[in-house]
């Protein structure tokens, strides 16, 4: 980090400080918004920000579930943050124990200062406890920094417990667009149905459309929670979620017969059924985007935004986007001009109104004990710069509508960006709230996959909704 | 179940000698010597037993008595039927494989120079962990024939009698030649394409095909199309990939990005359906039958052409080699016999060979050689000697082995859950792994679980009683 960027973090920084101060003296929670608003920018800096440096000192313990290169960036994003204020943190990673380790951590009664979980069902266990404080006084509202599906899932009867950092989207198919142009498509599909057109049409055109990850249950599940959101809209996704809507309600049914389009059309999928339930991940992203030497053997992946890092890992000479370097046409032999793109996962026809929902994962931060060193530290979370800082280092997308586009390195993690913080409503994936019966809602979504037939749809729907029942007889929800 | 199998295992240490028997006094010294013993023997045997038993009579979470519902649904439910149906499969054919091939090991190795080497190979994998064996084979048995070796030399084989064409149909997503005809083509009996117009020499024909993936143009160095010329006393025509990237709605025309088909073998056909001549199109696509006499022709396009190669075989799949496609899902757990199974006893015949082998192999060597000589001297053949002689003085041993390899394969457990795909551990599944399933992880049901561990574990006893008994034989005659 060099000199003139420490100087400009460390106003930046001031400015949090001396909102907090305004807003102590005014008591007004929208001058703090305002000011929390204007401090992306140096230039709206008021002279008064300009004091000398106020370090409060002492330390912060933090847990979160970034561990190895996420962890380094995460330090990297926070140390603007210690050294305008002097405070240390303490960061410990917990890999994906975070969970536990938390609902240990808080019933020994030892939690840390500051945490971030990955299930927002945590903190709001938690807030119901009373072991999270409401950062509302501290922070004041978020409203210009997340978009409202985002505030509205970190806060519990209107009062917010979760400043939310990191976030998955789910909503992507990845698709080589070499093999699109060799078939002829020039823009990217924006209903299921335009999807499944497209795939007829690379069919034409010789080209395998998808390569299906359903060696496991949980690539399944995640497609089919896609259609499920896109198809019967957030409300009904988190109905189902817990258990107020049956499996074998008719949104359920609908779903399947949508997915059916896709997963009952053998010839749309790399090797058909049979090699689609040998197809494992990662190497169902390799048939897309394959390493130097193989050719790619499928169109599309659907699959989340974490795929790119396989991707770039196959070859380095993959480009973001639809063009290579200087905008050299992209090329399907990986050891040319390869690239990568996605696009968002359509909605059918019909069901446009959900096409702003998104299905994905984010890590939300929450202030377990109100030091003065934690409540700095959420400040600065909320703010664009920890943000910005681990974007430059990449893999990383924010939901904070504050993280401008251009700290991210390229148009396709920009895109990506983009789509979680215009998200309309997000949600968090079904089968990880399902609790203990997950793995057999799994096994129910692969024998889908192995028989995707109208009658067998019902079967599995009956088998789910006696297996979720049980299941929550047993959790006594 | 180890823990449950214990009791029995336990049993020699307390088997006194035969001098200390006579005075059975209890003394201070002899109960304090067994004290610690009795007392961790109960707590990490007697009390896991007792707590089984109790538990299998209890609901999900251990809460409250329900009887015998746990035993019912164990009866019941396909998925623990078709553990039991793979545990009877195991068992059934096992046992008697791995006694027979340790037998054929022992006996070579009897006579073979270099018998110690041989040895040390074939016991090997038992020094390996069953899980990095399971995996081994995992990719040994992969669908992929670039993978799994075992499915690259079926490949090898397959191609040198079944050659596959030069534009293979992808059978295996459900392609057929019949979806290749496009434009001027029609699907003719045996799989072959046909010209749908009548050509007479001096005439031309144009066959559109779509379908044709383009790695396999340009492996082929296909070239673009260009129209067939007239030539008299001639058929000429041309063959081309009907689908144009710049026009992918657009067929029939002939557009400059459509490359013609090289390489396709074709026919002139009769009016009889008889071939008169036969041709082979360049990378133009253009072919010419020359010196063609007056008649009505057909142009037909080959199905060897289209022959499609070897796609595996899917040694981890769930499909039966019982013909159960049509019964229903019970009988369909009771009756089917998925591959999966072998593929998974060839595995566990691999690490368990060796042991068969050592046991049989000492067994062997402490026969009476006197008795083997007899036999030869009295004319006996090598066959004879080994069926009358040997085998029934091996028999003690055999038998030890196959009822320990009973009880060894009825626990199977750690090949399961590691060498099978995800979509094949429901099919694969056997009782020791639902114990783990349901136990462990997912819809945690402890009660179940524990019924299944007591029906295992009846299962072992008497196996196990009749083992010991044979084992103490030698000693007591």
């Amino acid at each position: 980090m060099n000199g003139r960027e420490t100087h400009r973090s460390t106003l930046r920084t001031r400015i949090g400080t001396a909102g907090a101060a305004a807003a102590a003296a005014l008591t007004s929670v929208t001058v703090v918004a305002g000011l929390l608003g204007g401090v992306s920018s140096a230039s709206s800096v008021p002279p008064a920000a300009r004091s000398a440096p106020h370090k409060i000192g002492g330390s912060v313990s933090v847990w979160g579930e970034w561990t190895s290169t996420e962890q380094t960036a995460f330090e990297a994003a926070l140390k603007p943050f210690e050294k305008s204020t002097g405070i240390t943190v303490n960061y410990s990673g917990k890999g994906s124990n975070m969970d536990t380790a938390l609902e240990a951590a808080v019933s020994g009664g030892k939690p840390p200062a500051v945490a971030f979980v990955p299930d927002p069902g945590t903190l709001r266990v938690l807030a119901g406890q009373g072991k999270v404080q409401n950062l509302g006084p501290v922070i004041g509202s978020l409203k210009n920094n997340y978009g409202d599906a985002w505030n509205e899932l970190a806060s519990v009867n209107g009062k917010l417990y979760g400043v939310w950092f990191k976030a998955a989207n789910k909503n992507t198919v990845w698709y080589n667009p070499a093999l699109f142009k060799e078939a002829g498509i020039s823009s990217t599909p924006t209903t299921w149905q335009g999807m499944l057109a497209d795939a007829a049409e690379l069919r034409a055109a010789g080209v395998t459309p998808f390569s299906l990850c359903t060696d496991i249950g949980w690539p399944v599940a995640d497609l089919w929670q896609n259609v499920y959101l896109k198809t019967a809209g957030a409300r009904n996704y988190n109905l189902l979620a817990t258990g107020k809507i049956p499996w074998t309600d008719s949104t359920v049914t609908r779903a399947f017969n949508v997915l059916r389009g896709l997963v009952g059309t053998p010839s749309f999928l790399f090797g058909g059924t049979q090699g689609s339930l040998a197809n494992k991940y990662p190497d169902c992203v390799d048939k897309v985007f394959p390493k130097a030497g193989t050719m790619p053997q499928a169109a599309m992946v659907i699959e989340a935004d974490f795929v790119t890092s396989e991707i770039t890992g196959n070859s380095p000479n993959y480009n973001a986007g639809t063009k290579g370097k200087g905008g050299a046409a992209c090329t399907a032999n990986p050891a040319q001009t390869p690239c990568y793109d996605f696009f968002p996962f359509p909605a059918p026809k019909g069901f446009s109104v959900n096409s702003g929902a998104l299905q994905g994962a984010g890590d939300v931060g929450m202030m377990l004990t109100a030091t003065r060193q934690a409540k700095a530290l959420m400040k600065y979370i909320a703010t664009a710069q920890p943000g910005e800082i681990w974007a430059h280092l990449g893999g990383f997308t924010s939901p904070n509508k504050k993280v401008p586009l251009s700290a991210y390195p390229d148009a396709v993690t920009r895109a990506d960006a983009q789509e979680l913080t215009t998200a309309t409503s997000f949600v968090f994936s079904l089968d990880d709230l399902q609790g203990t019966w997950e793995p057999q809602m799994w096994q129910d979504m692969l024998n889908f996959v192995k028989t995707p037939t109208a009658a067998n749809v019902t079967s599995i729907e009956k088998t789910m909704q006696s297996q979720a029942t049980a299941a929550r007889a047993k959790s006594g929800k | 179940m180890t823990t449950l199998a214990m009791p029995g295992e336990q049993e020699a240490p307390d088997a006194t000698p035969p001098a200390a028997a006579k005075k059975r006094k209890w003394n201070r010294t002899s109960i304090a010597f067994v004290v610690p013993a009795a007392v961790w023997l109960g707590l990490i045997v007697v009390y896991p037993v007792v707590a089984t038993i109790r538990y299998s009579f209890f609901n999900e979470s251990g809460s409250s008595f329900v009887g015998l519902t746990n035993y019912k649904n164990l009866f019941t439910s396909d998925a623990l039927l078709t553990a039991f149906r793979n545990n009877f499969i195991w068992v059934v054919i096992f046992p008697f494989f791995v006694t027979f091939f340790g037998l054929v090991f022992a006996v070579l190795t009897e006579r073979i120079k270099w018998a110690t080497a041989f040895k040390t190979i074939i016991i090997m994998p038992i020094v390996f962990s069953t899980t990095a064996s399971a995996l081994v084979w995992s990719s040994l048995f992969d669908l992929n024939p670039h993978v799994g070796a075992l499915n690259a030399l079926v490949e090898t084989v397959s191609d040198w009698f079944n050659p596959p064409g030069a534009y293979p149909v992808d059978t295996a997503a459900g392609q057929t030649v019949a979806s290749l005809a496009s434009s001027g083509v029609r699907v003719a009996p045996g799989s072959n394409l046909r010209s749908v117009a009548v050509v007479r020499p001096g005439g031309t024909v144009r066959l559109g095909l779509v379908g044709i993936s383009p790695a396999t143009l340009q492996v082929l160095e296909a070239e673009p199309a260009t129209l067939p010329k007239a030539q008299p006393g001639a058929v000429t025509g041309l063959v081309w990939r009907d689908f144009s990237p710049s026009h992918p709605a657009s067929r029939t025309g002939v557009f400059r990005d459509e490359d013609g088909l090289p390489n396709l073998r074709l026919s002139l056909l009769a009016s009889n359906g008889s071939s008169v001549a036969s041709a082979v199109s360049d990378r133009h696509g253009l072919f010419a039958f020359t010196n063609v006499r007056a008649g009505a022709y057909h142009v037909q396009i080959d199905s060897s052409n289209f022959r499609s190669g070897f796609t595996g075989v899917f040694w981890l799949g769930t499909q039966s080699l019982t013909p159960t496609n049509s019964v229903g899902q019970t009988a369909q757990a009771l009756l089917s016999v998925p591959l999966v199974d072998m593929s998974m006893i060839v595995t566990y015949l691999w690490i368990w060979c060796g042991f068969a082998m050592v046991v049989l192999a000492a067994g062997l060597a402490s026969l009476d050689r006197a008795v083997l000589e007899a036999a030869r001297m009295d004319g006996a053949t090598e066959w004879q000697t080994f069926r009358r002689v040997t085998m029934p003085l091996l028999a003690p041993v055999l038998t030890v082995i196959f009822v320990t390899m009973i009880i060894n394969v009825l626990k199977v457990f750690d090949v399961i859950l590691n060498e099978p795909p995800g979509s094949s551990q429901e099919g694969a599944n056997t009782l020791a792994l639902s114990i783990y399933n349901f136990g462990f992880t997912g819809g945690i049901h402890t009660g179940l679980a524990s019924a299944i561990a007591v029906i295992l574990f009846l299962l072992v006893v008497p196996v196990m009683l009749w083992n010991l008994k044979k084992l103490k034989q030698p000693s007591n005659g």
